[in-house]
């Protein structure tokens, strides 16, 4: 090699380490403002691509969210009670059927347009018809009876249609364009969008028309990374708040404090809970399992496995057992629950239903049949591979065999009726988190209720709560629906479910922010409370 | 070459896309439609709806139209120039493919000049010195590169330049909390260097590896021994003979390159959060937005077709042969 070669390749090295340096020296600034504020969203506050509309995407579907922008006819306070926002107070009509809400007069839009009743009711009657997860089908029709005041006509009955006054925010009816909204939208909300990189970061600021107290940070940067790249994010230095994987539970990060909000997302175990009788959904979805409509086998597995266990191992102690998928609400019964953890006990339970490991396999059998289930899990969430793993692995040691499959949801779906899969809950809306998991009534075709449960005096006690129009009273038979006459969904009564674990919110905050006080097993969006935050040290980096 | 000759020319080229657009499109139609994604689904993200909620969305996406239906709706829209309506982004797909390319083009010239040029200064050199640890040391870069997958490429150097040495920003296209208008050149710019890096790491080894054999040949052809019987040797003895004789075809797989070029920008902007056209493809194929899907494969078809197209003209520009024969055809 002659020395040309050489200074060719050595010329080439020079220029890129030298526009190397240039460019990492003036790219990389920081941004020294205290009151601006830059927080990675969680893989569930995903970038709404249709704009940032409360009625195509922005928080649909998403509990406890705080939509920025706008705010909502209620919200939910540091104790997790819901109270008003832009209402002033409801009633609900004896049939259940007629809900009428007051709102507030001295309201204006950050377009300063002028907001009331009739805002409301268009915002709900155009929520209705579009085409988006928030599912508002069970309103019949939506008016405006005065300035401040709007009436809801129901399809149904429905106390839990608080949820929806709660997570729906209002949008202008003078001004509201489908086509143009999603990118320029007017709220009432504490903060306005400033500007969008589609597909990286939205920039708020202050609404200066903002009706309530003025929020510490003027400037928020919602950043949508992907999860892979969450701890490096964190590490640069450059982002506030960022989510931690599952995979970063043990680390930890110089300049950010590691905070945990209990959330509420319940993660278990569906079983099909009818027997196998050739029956299909559809000509060709396989509706039930032989073993698994087996109460023994069902109420084995709830006391036999060991939740802590799984809440150490998998989430490095960031989670707590979970029972019967609504252990934080205000409408769970502690009575619905199991001691777990005993294998002695569970081998009691299958030798009591007739269960016995008669070829001296490890696995128990009954008429000839071995109890042994497929169970379906979402690979692609690491967090769920581990608890299918783990639950089959303690399984194992009460004598029943759980053989993993791996799917992508749609094949999930398809098997869902005829064989076990891990499931996720995280709703605090009784109808979505109770009624629609366990009633009868909707034993079909979709996900919910996954293991076609049904039980009569369950389910009249859910339709009894869910036609009062008293939410504490619905609360009460909300509960009591848990465990009726020795049966009912919870693991004590007929346990069409094993809950396993109650997966905390874990984000690295960075040392200086005080997030205040944020309701507990609700922990889905960061920043429910962000009119309360502050930055206590008053340099940024 | 007359008037004719290159009506003759483009008009033959425009047919040959007009097909390939029309096929292109109906094979992407029914690979979506024998996807086993449930659009709906997949746009729930195991959201519970009612029945009646899940009524709508499948109007809206359209799951129940028959499939050549879908297609002649599609075609006849195509031929006002209307790509339809994106279903995630409920934008026309014609500005999304607009805003998310101009990006990616970026990204995609920069690092196709970049792999163009040292991958044929490194095959150059290569070919030139063989055998020696020079000829190896590229030798072993390009085999080792060219099975490794672009997004691991990505990773490494993100892993190394980003977190480690922390020379750049860790992805993002913009500078965070920083409207895109206001930032500076530097900060865009910064944002740019280690996707193209990885863009051309991986691009540069087909071309390095091509131009090695290509002049290793050509060196030992009777014209270079004839030439050496002379005295020509070293540098010389390559510009003047190598050189011209191997730009033709390392040209033509530069341009041909395009289509891997597409591929690997669909993975790099993955794992650099760049804003472009791959991420947005893989969203709406996830997603089952047809009409965005087909938007993207069109955009993709047009680009590598006038690489393709290219390829042909600088063949003209190059190689005095072939300015006689093709337009002659």
């Amino acid at each position: 090699m002659d020395k040309k070669t050489m200074m060719i390749i050595g010329g080439i090295a020079a220029v890129l380490v030298v526009v190397g340096c240039a460019l990492a020296f003036m790219g990389g600034s920081h941004d020294e403002d205290p009151t601006h504020l830059t927080v990675a969203a969680h893989s569930n506050i995903k970038e709404p691509e249709a704009g940032f509309s409360p009625l195509v995407g922005w928080g649909c579907g998403h509990q406890n969210y705080n939509p920025l922008v706008q705010s909502c006819l209620f919200k939910t306070d540091k104790n997790g009670s819901i109270v008003p926002d832009l209402a002033t107070g409801y009633s609900i009509s004896g049939d259940g059927k007629t809900w009428t809400v007051n709102v507030r007069d001295d309201v204006k839009f950050s377009d300063n347009s002028t907001f009331d009743a009739e805002d409301v009711a268009f915002t709900f009657n155009t929520a209705k018809t579009t085409e988006s997860e928030l599912d508002l089908t069970n309103i019949a029709n939506v008016t405006a009876v005065n300035k401040t005041t709007v009436k809801f006509d129901l399809v149904e009955p429905r106390s839990t249609f608080i949820y929806d006054l709660r997570y729906v925010g209002i949008v202008p009816s003078d001004s509201y364009d489908n086509t143009t909204y999603g990118e320029n939208p007017i709220g009432t909300g504490p903060y306005v969008l400033d500007h969008w990189d589609k597909g990286q970061q939205a920039i708020f600021k202050i609404n200066d028309n903002y009706y309530d107290q003025k929020p510490y940070f003027t400037q928020i940067t919602l950043l949508f990374p992907e999860e892979a790249t969450w701890l490096e994010l964190a590490k640069s230095g450059d982002v506030d708040v960022v989510p931690v994987a599952t995979s970063a539970l043990n680390q930890t990060v110089d300049g950010y404090q590691f905070v945990e909000k209990s959330a509420g997302r319940a993660q278990g175990i569906s079983f099909p809970y009818q027997n196998d009788t050739g029956e299909t959904w559809n000509g060709t979805v396989k509706i039930g399992n032989n073993v698994t409509a087996d109460k023994a086998i069902r109420e084995a597995l709830n006391v036999g496995v060991n939740r802590q266990t799984m809440c150490d191992d998998i989430f490095a102690g960031h989670a707590s057992p979970e029972y019967t998928s609504v252990d934080t609400r205000a409408y769970a019964n502690p009575d619905a629950k199991v001691k777990d953890g005993d294998v002695a006990q569970a081998k009691q339970i299958l030798a009591d239903g007739g269960w016995n490991d008669t070829d001296g396999d490890g696995i128990v059998e009954k008429d000839g049949v071995k109890a042994s289930f497929d169970l379906y899990y979402p690979p692609d969430y690491l967090d769920r591979q581990s608890l299918a793993t783990v639950f089959a692995e303690q399984a194992k040691d009460i004598g029943i065999e759980v053989n993993l499959v791996g799917a992508d949801w749609d094949t999930i779906y398809n098997n869902m009726y005829s064989s076990a899969a891990v499931m996720q809950q995280t709703s605090p809306d009784p109808y979505k988190s109770i009624y629609q998991q366990y009633h009868s009534k909707d034993a079909d075709g979709f996900y919910m209720n996954p293991g076609l449960y049904n039980n009569t005096a369950s389910d009249k006690l859910m339709d009894d709560a869910m036609h009062s129009s008293d939410l504490n009273a619905a609360n009460t038979l909300w509960s009591q629906s848990a465990l009726a006459n020795g049966g009912g969904w919870g693991p004590a009564g007929d346990a069409p479910f094993a809950w396993l674990v109650n997966y905390d919110y874990n984000y690295f905050i960075k040392d200086g922010i005080d997030i205040g006080q944020q309701p507990d097993g609700l922990g889905n969006d960061i920043l429910i409370n962000i009119c309360e935050w502050t930055r206590t040290n008053s340099t940024a980096n | 070459m007359n008037k004719n000759q290159l009506l003759k020319f483009f008009g033959y080229k425009l047919v040959r896309f007009i097909i390939l657009i029309i096929v292109v499109a109906i094979f992407s139609f029914i690979l979506l439609d024998l996807s086993p994604i449930d659009p709906v689904n997949a746009y729930l993200r195991q959201a519970a709806v009612s029945e009646a909620q899940r009524q709508i969305l499948q109007e809206y996406f359209g799951t129940n139209v028959p499939l050549t239906t879908k297609i002649f709706h599609w075609l006849v829209d195509l031929v006002h120039f209307d790509l339809g309506t994106s279903l995630i982004y409920r934008a026309p797909v014609i500005d999304i493919i607009i805003d998310k390319a101009s990006a990616s083009i970026v990204l995609m010239a920069i690092s196709w000049l970049l792999s163009g040029i040292i991958g044929f200064a490194m095959g150059v050199v290569a070919g030139k010195n063989k055998g020696s640890w020079i000829d190896k040391a590229v030798k072993v870069y390009c085999y080792a590169i060219q099975s490794a997958p672009s997004f691991w490429v990505g990773m490494l150097v993100l892993m190394v330049f980003a977190v480690y040495l922390g020379w750049f920003p860790i992805g993002f296209g913009v500078p965070i909390g920083v409207k895109s208008t206001d930032a500076t050149f530097m900060e865009w710019a910064s944002r740019l260097v280690l996707p193209t890096l990885t863009l051309s790491l991986v691009g540069l080894a087909p071309i390095a590896m091509y131009t090695r054999n290509e002049l290793i040949q050509v060196l030992s052809s009777d014209y270079v021994l004839f030439a050496k019987s002379r005295g020509e040797k070293g540098w010389d003895l390559v510009k003047n003979h190598g050189i011209r004789n191997i730009l033709l075809p390392a040209v033509t797989l530069q341009f041909l390159s395009f289509s891997e070029l597409f591929g690997g920008a669909v993975l790099v902007e993955q794992v650099f959060s760049y804003p472009g056209v791959g991420q947005t493809a893989v969203a709406a194929g996830l997603n089952s937005d047809v009409p965005l899907f087909l938007g993207i494969v069109i955009f993709s078809a047009i680009f590598v077709f006038v690489g393709n197209l290219l390829a042909d003209l600088s063949y003209y520009l190059i190689d005095p042969r072939i300015k006689e024969s093709e337009f002659n055809d």
